[in-house]
């Protein structure tokens, strides 16, 4: 029973009142850095890291976890309640947990997401437990094929979210596949698309593009559709600030999907927590017996990709802690921070220093029960925000959205940005063509091309390379399956009716 | 006459100022921007916040140096940057060859190194060839052969095209007629991840990165990109010991100031930062992170510059990448 003893003394080393308080600290850091758009866990922990150079690595980089867990939790905030994602990870989290809002359930979806966070973010941390060596060597099975079959897995989602028009949503899909190719290309190290600007050499940041569509378009439908100056549904007394029981037994299936899609993926050093959340939805809607409700507010669609960007967490740890290797910027800056204080991140951390492996681990179990703790009776605080009168409410989303914006890199290109992104939004919305295939092209695209490139590389030109793993065969092959199903329900449909007509 | 003499004179000049540092006149009275092109936690902002770090807890300034990241574009928003603060004395900028590298390849980054004010190169960075521990490849040549008898089957993995990995790999090519491909992933943890895996047979990777994997019976190291060997792998020969003559390329990094900056401001951080490197915490962090702490000035600072742009330019044209200036 090495884990469990393991595990006792981890909880030794993150009971002692000193970690308990650092853990807190994260913890507490985390939510208010995940609540504020444009501000991430990464920045924030590159602030923090002088402040911990005289810290013990254990209570240090139990802080520091507990920003980066912290920050998942408290991204869906801002998600819900005014359709500004706060992290890259909550963009889906936007579309059913925005739509429940406006249905006056605001309440109810701030408590989903801090459940399945909560649900969630501990079966990843069990998994981290009881898995983390087996589970880091299958990710590194994972080659550029597979990363290429995992993003074309993740596209063939448009399927789900595009409405009634798989035109549309493909055409939005196309336009966030060729934004996400503005700026520097890896492969060639030349400008594509960057019209002679040289702000767009670095590509356009995510925060950026879906506020813009997301948020910013929201307002100005809404002030366009005359939204008749009518405050947002917020009913009175806590029974309807928490969800109720049909909510959460809906939430079933949706807690155990968001667990388990997102610390698999979360596993994979290259494929980062946002794709995690738009799979677990996808998964969600596919299995629906009522996926026509999805992006009318269903409990499940906040509560699976909420799950899974918590649960991503955990697996995104094993890489770190078993094999030294970091998913992303998040975890590069702890792994920077263990060699600072001296800790040798690496396949021999877990041997070596067991108290901050151990200690690390255990922290994450009580850090998730903080986590809960504080942020459930915050909903009844945060659902008072829609309270507002529109023309509050209006120009807070839009001053929340333009800080966010600049904050990303400090520059005022980036507010031009946002404001062009509004209207393309708002253009859109007005077309009826849907904004989340947008936000799924620039997410996975960038990602999709690399894959595509390095495993064309790897083969020379060969295509093969793509079917030829049984992993990237097998998820290349349910893609093509989820993109035909609308066709054959269509011929079905034809099929039954031209029977019925003919009987 | 006068005409003839001026040259001399500010020759002599020159080495008066930069024989009499301490003499410098300027001297800083509000917070010192220090500009990184990377963002929070990427190593160049790292190397960066340590030097301030320094400077703040041996009070070597009467002011704050504040780190600013201004990443996007390679280097291109903090060369941008430091353009529209053109004769400031207070915006400093922490480059690498990053920095001479983009302007050769972009049209859009028109803010070249040399138009920023040299102040000093701080250290250049060795870099280790690894395997994996049970690879084939015992040593450099060994790749190489197998390279030639499969042209193009074997794989390093690595950053952009730009980066140093690529150019060494282009170097090796170019003198052996090997020929192999380069697979560019864009964090480090997905290159090591592709090694790891058995994705690709070999890359070239700062040695803080593999240290440990090397140590954890991961890694073996084959070979160093370095003048000289490093003290921490006394036992892995240099390239150019394993038997290749190629010229070294060397990942620097140092300081420079915005655009125009007066001779007295140049003079006051050269002696900053050369104070900064020499002291006790500066010299670990260099050890901790098996970097070559060489303090070059900035009177030899500009002509390596120069120097260095025209033969990173010649490797660029070699390796067939459009250079545009």
């Amino acid at each position: 029973m090495d884990v469990l003893n393991g595990l006792l003394h981890g909880f030794a080393v993150a009971l002692q009142p000193t970690n308990l308080f650092w853990c807190f600290v994260g913890c507490f850091l985390g939510t208010v850095v995940g609540i504020l758009p444009g501000l991430g866990p990464a920045a924030t922990i590159a602030l923090l890291l002088p402040l911990t150079f005289k810290m013990d690595p254990a209570g240090g980089i139990i802080m520091l976890a507990g920003i980066y867990y912290g920050a998942k939790y408290g991204g869906s905030t801002t998600s819900i309640l005014l359709n500004i994602p706060g992290e890259s990870s909550s963009v889906v989290t936007c579309i059913d947990g925005h739509a429940m809002a406006k249905n006056g359930r605001a309440g109810p979806a701030l408590g989903i997401a801090a459940i399945a966070s909560f649900v969630a973010g501990t079966f990843g941390i069990l998994a981290l437990t009881l898995l983390a060596p087996p589970v880091a060597s299958f990710a590194l099975q994972f080659s550029s094929p597979e990363y290429f079959a995992l993003m074309c897995l993740g596209l063939a989602l448009v399927v789900l979210l595009s409405g009634p028009s798989l035109i549309k949503g493909l055409m939005s899909l196309f336009l966030g596949l060729w934004l996400t190719s503005i700026g520097t290309d890896l492969f060639s190290a030349q400008a594509r698309f960057v019209f002679g600007q040289s702000e767009l050499l670095g590509g356009m940041d995510f925060v950026v593009v879906a506020i813009g569509v997301f948020a910013i378009a929201e307002v100005l439908a809404s002030i366009d559709g005359g939204e008749k100056a009518r405050m947002l549904p917020v009913p009175k007394g806590v029974r309807n600030l928490l969800p109720s029981w049909e909510e959460l037994k809906a939430c079933r299936f949706a807690f155990i999907n968001g667990s388990v899609t997102g610390f698999i993926i979360g596993v994979l050093p290259g494929a980062g927590s946002a794709i995690s959340s738009f799979i677990a939805y996808g998964i969600e809607k596919a299995f629906s017996k009522h996926p026509e409700k999805f992006g009318h507010g269903v409990p499940e669609g906040v509560a699976a990709p909420e799950g899974a960007n918590n649960s991503d967490s955990g697996g995104a740890l094993v890489p770190l802690l078993t094999l030294g290797i970091p998913g992303g910027g998040t975890t590069a800056i702890m792994l920077s921070a263990l060699v600072l204080w001296g800790v040798r991140p690496g396949p021999l951390l877990m041997t070596e220093s067991p108290d901050v492996f151990w200690g690390l681990v255990a922290s994450m179990y009580i850090g998730n029960v903080v986590l809960l703790i504080l942020n459930l009776p915050m909903v009844p605080v945060f659902a008072q925000i829609l309270r507002m009168p529109v023309h509050v409410l209006f120009p807070v989303i839009l001053g929340i959205s333009l800080v966010g914006a600049y904050g990303v890199g400090g520059r005022l290109f980036d507010v031009g940005l946002l404001v062009g992104f509004g209207l393309l939004g708002y253009t859109m919305v007005k077309l009826k063509y849907p904004t989340a295939p947008l936000i799924l092209g620039f997410v996975l695209g960038d990602a999709m091309e690399r894959a595509l490139r390095q495993s064309l590389t790897m083969s020379q030109g060969d295509l093969g390379i793509l079917v030829r793993g049984w992993i990237s065969a097998t998820m290349l092959a349910c893609a093509v399956l989820i993109l035909l199903l609308p066709l054959l329900g269509r011929f079905n449909k034809a099929r039954v009716q031209a029977i019925a007509e003919g009987g | 006459m006068i005409i003839r003499l001026s040259p001399a004179l500010a020759a002599l000049a020159l080495v008066a100022a930069s024989a009499f540092p301490a003499h410098a006149q300027f001297k800083p009275t509000k917070q010192i921007e220090f500009v990184v092109h990377g963002g929070p936690g990427s190593g160049n902002d790292v190397f960066a916040r340590q030097l301030s770090t320094i400077i703040d807890q041996e009070k070597l300034a009467p002011v704050r140096v504040q780190v600013v990241n201004k990443p996007g574009g390679g280097a291109t928003t903090a060369a941008n940057y430091m353009a529209s603060k053109k004769g400031d004395p207070y915006t400093i900028a922490c480059f690498t060859n990053i920095w001479l590298l983009n302007p050769l390849v972009q049209k859009a980054a028109v803010n070249r190194l040399q138009d920023m004010s040299p102040i000093a190169r701080l250290v250049v960075e060795p870099a280790l060839v690894v395997v994996l521990a049970d690879s084939p490849f015992k040593t450099l040549a060994q790749f190489i052969d197998a390279a030639k008898a499969n042209p193009g089957k074997l794989k390093w993995s690595g950053g952009s095209i730009l980066s140093r990995e690529n150019t060494v790999r282009q170097l090796l090519m170019q003198k052996t007629g090997a020929r192999w491909q380069f697979i560019s992933f864009p964090s480090g943890g997905e290159r090591l991840a592709a090694l790891l895996g058995g994705h690709v047979e070999m890359m070239i990777v700062d040695p803080s990165e593999a240290v440990e994997q090397i140590r954890g019976g991961k890694f073996r190291a084959i070979a160093q990109v370095s003048e000289h060997r490093l003290p921490g792998f006394p036992d892995v020969p240099t390239i150019k010991e394993a038997g290749f003559d190629i010229p070294n390329v060397p990942q620097m990094r140092g300081i420079v100031g915005a655009p125009g900056m007066s001779p007295e401001a140049v003079a006051y951080y050269e002696d900053l930062f050369f104070k900064v490197s020499q002291t006790p915490a500066w010299k670990k962090f260099l050890t901790d992170s098996h970097l070559d702490g060489e303090f070059v000035r900035s009177a030899q600072l500009k002509p390596f510059l120069i120097n260095f742009e025209g033969t990173l330019r010649e490797i660029l044209k070699g390796t067939g990448a459009k250079v545009v200036r």
